[in-house]
């Protein structure tokens, strides 16, 4: 299958055509008598820059693992197109159109630069063991499609001299790059970034921004956990403010920014 | 253009390493199929066993080195093949070809079921649980004697029929070499490929992540199974063959210590790489024969001791001074090379 028509099969659903996108409700989390998440009730459209922000602790990558099926909820729906995704396995929420960039990136450190971004290709893929082993023609045919979409992602994305470089010969930026053209390629409709901008310098924090600001007037919905309040501030459509693993606030940047709440307990002055 | 430029250089040196490698492989491969005609009885004997045991080590560089998933139960698998199709010969009468055919499908879903069940675990027990039921295989083969001869094992297995007046072991030995071929083309497509990829991901071993496979939208347990099936057809192939090539099988062949000596063949090698199991095969295989020559005259006595000894030297030495097995040994002295200009 490919990527057409893999768009246009995803999940039964066109892309894009239902709001909210992404819906939470009552969402509930706990590890044994720890509660991570209570009851957070949550709505994204498409095309939002949703941020989560809150201390360390506050549940903000549970709610990520959650959403992209790494975790299972103890209570609580999560609503993906109008569809109920909280008791699938994550494989098959990636199919949904929902893709990560993890904190650590976590690139395989035993390919290259464009196999890295190749597997984000895996969703709208479908060759199967013997397929590819006897190189049958649809399994040349995914192959050969697979790698212009990659080079195009790497390409459009600054990487086009860094596609036979191992992971570990990148600095740290170029590594959030080639994570974020990985999950990019799978031609998702939801993004999920925990911690995108951590370690980066001024001007790469500024091309993320770009890229971002770029990606949601594609359409594209982002879901960010994100510690640098001022990028949020920037950057997000939304602010979510999560503490103890309650949702405190909720709203535009400016806002959240002066909620007399949020201000004490996460902002400061 | 300055980036195209380099991306260009890389290709052009990476075009000529491949013609290289290509017109090594050709020169290899012709004298690999030319063997049983210009050399004599003992060495290609010697070069069919090699055959035998890079089919074993084929399948584990799927599993283990691209996987992650670390198996020593290839013995039960190679057992498997030659004893069903064994059975299938002398005991219901079927023709020789076919039964490599149902051997290799019968220890394939037999391989699925125990797959299922084993790498639902996580990291080294897959180890010892492959271990495990690799010994339970064998007492199971030793104790149902009146089926497969117990400890004595089954003789009279009947010959492959070929056209052709060619030597019944110079045949086995092309057709053992053929089917390596086969199978290492196989096994470098699926390296090169989504499927490859995948099981790269998941690869814990490797630095890898299972979680981060998920989330990329690989179903990880059908990897993992369909791995561990591959490398039991390749090993039931290789079992079949060898009990058409011996005509007598016994267990003691398909101990838990050819499991251990495989995985060792293959690390020796180069556990990522196809190309790995050969060499890892012909390295350990090579080793064995040497001492066997060599240690009644120098050490006195038995080799089998010896032998041990020598595989365990052989595994340190590769783990301290080739972590990637003698596969990286050209690469590694051309960077030194490079480093001391």
């Amino acid at each position: 299958m490919l990527r057409a028509e893999y768009m246009a099969t995803r999940s039964g659903f066109p892309h894009g055509s239902t709001d909210p996108l992404l819906e939470l409700r009552r969402l509930s989390v706990a590890y044994g008598r720890l509660v991570a998440l209570k009851d957070v009730d949550l709505r994204i459209s498409s095309g939002e820059l949703v941020c989560i922000i809150g201390p360390n602790g506050a549940g903000k990558t549970t709610l990520l693992k959650l959403v992209n099926g790494l975790l299972k909820p103890s209570s609580g729906e999560i609503l993906f197109r109008g569809e109920q995704i909280e008791s699938i396995p994550a494989y098959k929420v990636a199919r949904c159109g929902i893709t990560q960039m993890f904190q650590d990136v976590q690139l395989c450190p035993t390919i290259s630069v464009l196999d890295n971004v190749m597997t984000g290709c895996h969703v709208w893929t479908r060759a199967g063991f013997l397929s590819t082993g006897f190189r049958r023609g649809h399994a040349r045919e995914e192959e050969a499609t697979m790698r212009a979409s990659s080079l195009e992602q790497l390409n459009a994305l600054g990487l086009t001299d860094r596609v036979t470089a191992m992971p570990r010969e990148l600095s740290w930026g170029e590594q959030k790059l080639v994570g974020l053209a990985r999950a990019l390629v799978a031609q998702p409709s939801l993004v999920l970034l925990d911690e995108p901008y951590g370690g980066l310098m001024q001007h790469e924090i500024d091309k993320l921004s770009t890229l971002l600001r770029r990606l949601t007037c594609g359409g594209v919905t982002v879901l960010m956990v994100e510690h640098l309040t001022d990028v949020v501030m920037d950057v997000a459509s939304k602010v979510v403010v999560l503490h103890y693993g309650e949702k405190i606030a909720e709203g535009e940047p400016q806002a959240i920014r002066n909620d007399e709440k949020v201000v004490a307990t996460y902002l400061g002055e | 253009m300055a980036a195209v430029e380099v991306t260009d250089g890389i290709t052009v040196e990476a075009g000529r390493a491949r013609t290289r490698r290509r017109v090594l492989v050709g020169v290899g491969l012709a004298v690999v199929f030319t063997l049983p005609f210009w050399a004599g009885a003992y060495p290609v004997s010697i070069a069919t066993m090699i055959g035998f045991h890079s089919i074993l080590a084929l399948g584990l560089v799927l599993l283990t080195g691209l996987a992650g998933q670390v198996s020593l139960g290839q013995a039960m698998f190679y057992g498997m093949g030659a004893y069903i199709s064994a059975l299938l010969t002398v005991r219901v009468g079927l023709p020789s070809w076919p039964s490599i055919f149902l051997a290799a499908a019968a220890t394939g879903i037999i391989a699925a079921g125990v797959g299922f069940v084993i790498l639902r675990l996580r990291g080294i027990i897959v180890a010892g649980v492959t271990l495990t039921v690799n010994l339970i295989f064998y007492y199971l083969i030793m104790s149902m004697g009146s089926v497969t001869g117990g400890a004595t094992g089954m003789i009279g297995i009947p010959r492959l029929v070929y056209p052709g007046n060619l030597p019944y072991t110079a045949f086995i030995f092309l057709l053992v070499w053929l089917v390596v071929l086969a199978l290492l083309v196989f096994s470098r497509n699926v390296v090169n490929s989504r499927s490859g990829r995948a099981l790269r991901v998941l690869n814990v071993l490797s630095g890898g992540s299972e979680d981060t496979a998920q989330v990329l939208g690989i179903n990880t347990m059908k990897y993992k199974v369909s791995a561990f099936v591959v490398a039991a057809v390749f090993a039931s192939i290789g079992g079949s063959l060898y009990a058409h090539y011996t005509r007598v099988i016994e267990p003691s062949t398909f101990h838990v210590q050819l499991s251990v000596i495989v995985a060792i063949m293959v690390i020796v090698g180069g556990v990522t790489t196809p190309w790995g199991a050969v060499i890892g095969a012909t390295v350990m295989i090579c080793i064995t024969e040497i001492l066997r020559a060599v240690a009644p005259i120098v050490l006195g006595g038995p080799t089998g001791a010896y032998e041990l000894v020598a595989y365990g030297v052989v595994l340190v030495a590769t783990l301290l001074f080739l972590p990637e097995g003698v596969y990286s040994l050209p690469k590694r002295l051309k960077r030194r090379r490079r480093a001391s200009r």
